[in-house]
């Protein structure tokens, strides 16, 4: 087992969910850090690499998910993560604006 | 094996390979590819994914530089789904193993993540069927071929037809239809009572599952769609089949002979036909006529509206045809939004309620003139009557033959030869007009009961609205009130009356219509043999006891088994 794997548990905070566009920031992040990276939803794991896999997961607004990443700078890119988590991948809060 | 179902809407069984429509309707030539080649095969894949790749990422740049980041994702997530490693490695491994050629195997790759995709209701579900036609369009090149150029006989599986798709369809390879949406009046459902071939519609979605080559059973007769069938059911299916042709084959025989009961007495049969082509059809099966020629064919799919020389020529193949037998043109009957030259109504929430059919010449009469100089000059080629749909009152009616009045004196003017004397007739299928019925008949020199609307206006439902379709029954009581009134009201001003709608064409209800006083049935060309066939098997007091009794039921069900254990009595081969 890779001693350097660490992981992190986020919440997916945007309307459209895990969707594509949200995939691939995820991947591109990851590539940045040079770390192998496993996104984990209910026991269904999804290398983030791999597009189609990452979209089979189906995360919805609201789902936890456990990120899992190995490389010298898992720390580094999981802090990342959590906060394109957190800031919703850049995205229009749709909620907000159908409300104005 | 997963079994859909759905509705039957045109009977017979068919087994065969699927022609799935996807956007551009992409059919997969061929399912299989041989030792050998698999080399080149999966070079030819490898080619493909690099050029699309390569495309992909150029449009992604172009975007890019014009509408930033945003927009230009999408083209990288197209991109990354076509480079992703195991989408690649399943695909190789269904050709170099299974031999599966690259476009079918391409193919069930994409349905099998396609389902999970919709199972999770991903919203990026379209973008796998994107890539598929990406890959696709690589690989078939220009080998692509289109629904007009089919080599081999094909079931069609689509999410929709509509009546531009099958307009172009090489019918000689088609064996039959699977629609996920559509009702019993749907225009699959025409097509396919059309060229006697096995239907089935609304049956949900179900093309997330098949391929193009996929074998497949289609089972019009309980409304099942097979897919991925086991060998015991491939068998069943393939014997019914055989049963079928066999039961063709020995109606055929009855071609020469006249549609007559066995007491004596005539039956017209008269061919319902929807492009001019059909009248080949009508003829093949010893039609007494065409009962009623829809005109709709002449609108739709183009572009500009008809001119006077396309409806003549239109109108001139199936009336020379014929020769001297009756010809019933019906004039325009859609609604504005099928019409790509007209503007489309501002209210239109209920179309079939809405500006359609005669309402719709009657506001447009420059259309409705054209229609009908062309119809009038035909008129002297052959027996040629004129009929109007939709017909909802007196005044419409009067209106609509005050225009054709003024149109007949117009080409007299310009000594144009017409038929002065045509025969000039109204479809009933409003019940606003059965309830004025004594007042029509003095009108018209001819009625067409048209039940597929007459049911749907009577039961206020939608017959193509699956979730009340079960509503929509010939055999309502209700209904059959209507066509009786309509008859009588008919036969006391010795006005002949005929049936058009699928109801004449159903073998079940033959007797009933012939014990109600009908003496002719507008029926699909095909099902002229069925339908002579059990007109040749009854009396007609035999029918009027059965018309007399069914009238007295008070359930649609009740009428419906009735008139099907009368049916298996008299003519046991076509019953149930």
């Amino acid at each position: 087992m890779d001693q350097r794997k660490q992981t992190r548990t986020v919440t997916v905070a945007n309307h459209a969910g895990l969707h594509a566009r949200a995939a691939l920031l995820i991947a591109k992040l990851a590539r940045e850090h040079d770390v192998a990276l496993a996104v984990v939803k209910d026991s269904q794991g999804a290398e983030a690499s791999s597009m189609i896999q990452m979209l089979s997961l189906g995360a919805k607004q609201g789902d936890e998910i456990v990120l899992e990443a190995s490389g010298p700078r898992a720390e580094e890119a999981l802090n990342a993560l959590e906060r394109l988590f957190a800031e919703k991948f850049y995205e229009e809060d749709e909620d907000a604006e159908s409300r104005g | 094996m997963h079994k859909f179902e759905g509705i039957a809407v045109s009977p017979g069984v068919a087994v065969g390979e699927a022609l799935v429509m996807g956007n551009e309707g992409f059919r997969i030539p061929r399912r299989f590819v041989t030792r050998d080649s698999v080399e080149y095969e999966l070079e030819r894949l490898d080619k493909a994914i690099k050029d699309a790749s390569a495309e992909i990422a150029r449009s992604r740049d172009a975007v890019l530089k014009e509408m930033g980041e945003k927009y230009a994702a999408i083209f990288e997530a197209h991109l990354q789904m076509l480079q992703d490693a195991r989408f690649r490695s399943d695909i190789e491994e269904m050709i170099a193993q299974r031999h599966y050629s690259p476009e079918y195997a391409v193919s069930r790759k994409v349905r099998e993540c396609a389902q999970i995709f919709q199972k999770v209701q991903s919203r990026n579900l379209g973008d796998i069927f994107d890539i598929e036609k990406q890959l696709l369009r690589k690989l078939l090149g220009r080998r692509r071929e289109e629904l007009s150029k089919l080599r081999s006989p094909v079931l069609i599986l689509a999410h929709n037809l509509t009546p531009s798709e099958t307009a172009h369809l090489d019918r000689r390879f088609v064996r039959g239809f699977a629609t996920e949406v559509g009702g019993p009046g749907s225009h699959t459902a025409i097509v396919a009572a059309g060229m006697a071939i096995p239907a089935v519609v609304g049956t949900g979605i179900f093309l997330t599952e098949v391929s193009g080559g996929d074998l497949v059973i289609i089972d019009g007769d309980k409304g099942l769609v097979i897919l991925r069938p086991d060998e015991e059911t491939i068998a069943h299916y393939r014997h019914e089949a055989k049963e079928h042709r066999h039961l063709a084959a020995r109606l055929e025989m009855l071609r020469d002979l006249p549609a007559e009961t066995s007491d004596g007495v005539r039956i017209e049969l008269l061919g319902n036909i929807e492009f001019p082509y059909e009248v080949d059809d009508c003829v093949a099966r010893g039609a007494d006529g065409v009962g009623l020629y829809r005109t709709e064919f002449l609108y739709l799919g183009q572009e500009q509206e008809p001119d006077e020389e396309d409806h003549f020529q239109a109108y001139l193949r199936v009336i020379q045809t014929m020769g001297d037998r009756p010809v019933t043109i019906r004039t325009f009957d859609l609604g504005a939004d099928k019409v790509p030259h007209l503007p489309e109504p501002e209210d239109e929430r209920n179309p079939a309620l809405g500006l359609r059919s005669i309402r719709l010449s009657l506001r447009n009469l420059p259309m409705f003139r054209k229609q009908l100089r062309a119809i009038l000059r035909a008129s002297v080629q052959g027996d040629v009557r004129i009929m109007f749909p939709l017909i909802s009152t007196l005044l419409e009616l009067r209106q609509a033959k005050m225009i054709l009045t003024d149109v007949m004196e117009d080409l007299t003017e310009h000594k144009i030869p017409l038929n002065a004397k045509v025969p000039v007739g109204m479809m009933v299928e409003v019940p606003s007009v059965v309830m004025m019925i004594d007042h029509f008949v003095e009108e018209v020199d001819f009625l067409s009961i048209g039940t597929n609307d007459l049911i749907q206006y009577t039961l206020a439902v939608d017959r193509n609205n699956k979730e009340v379709v079960w509503l929509y029954n010939a055999s309502e009581p209700a209904v059959l009130k209507l066509i009786e009134l309509t008859i009588r009201s008919a036969a006391r001003k010795a006005v002949p009356v005929n049936l058009c709608g699928q109801m004449s064409g159903s073998p079940t209800y033959t007797m009933l219509l012939l014990g109600m006083g009908l003496r002719q049935l507008g029926v699909p060309p095909s099902v002229i043999p069925e339908i002579k066939k059990i007109c040749r098997s009854v009396t007609i007091d035999q029918c009027e006891e059965v018309a007399r009794h069914a009238l007295t039921l008070e359930h649609a069900r009740d009428v419906t088994s009735y008139l099907r254990g009368e049916l298996k009595k008299r003519v046991p081969e076509l019953g149930p």
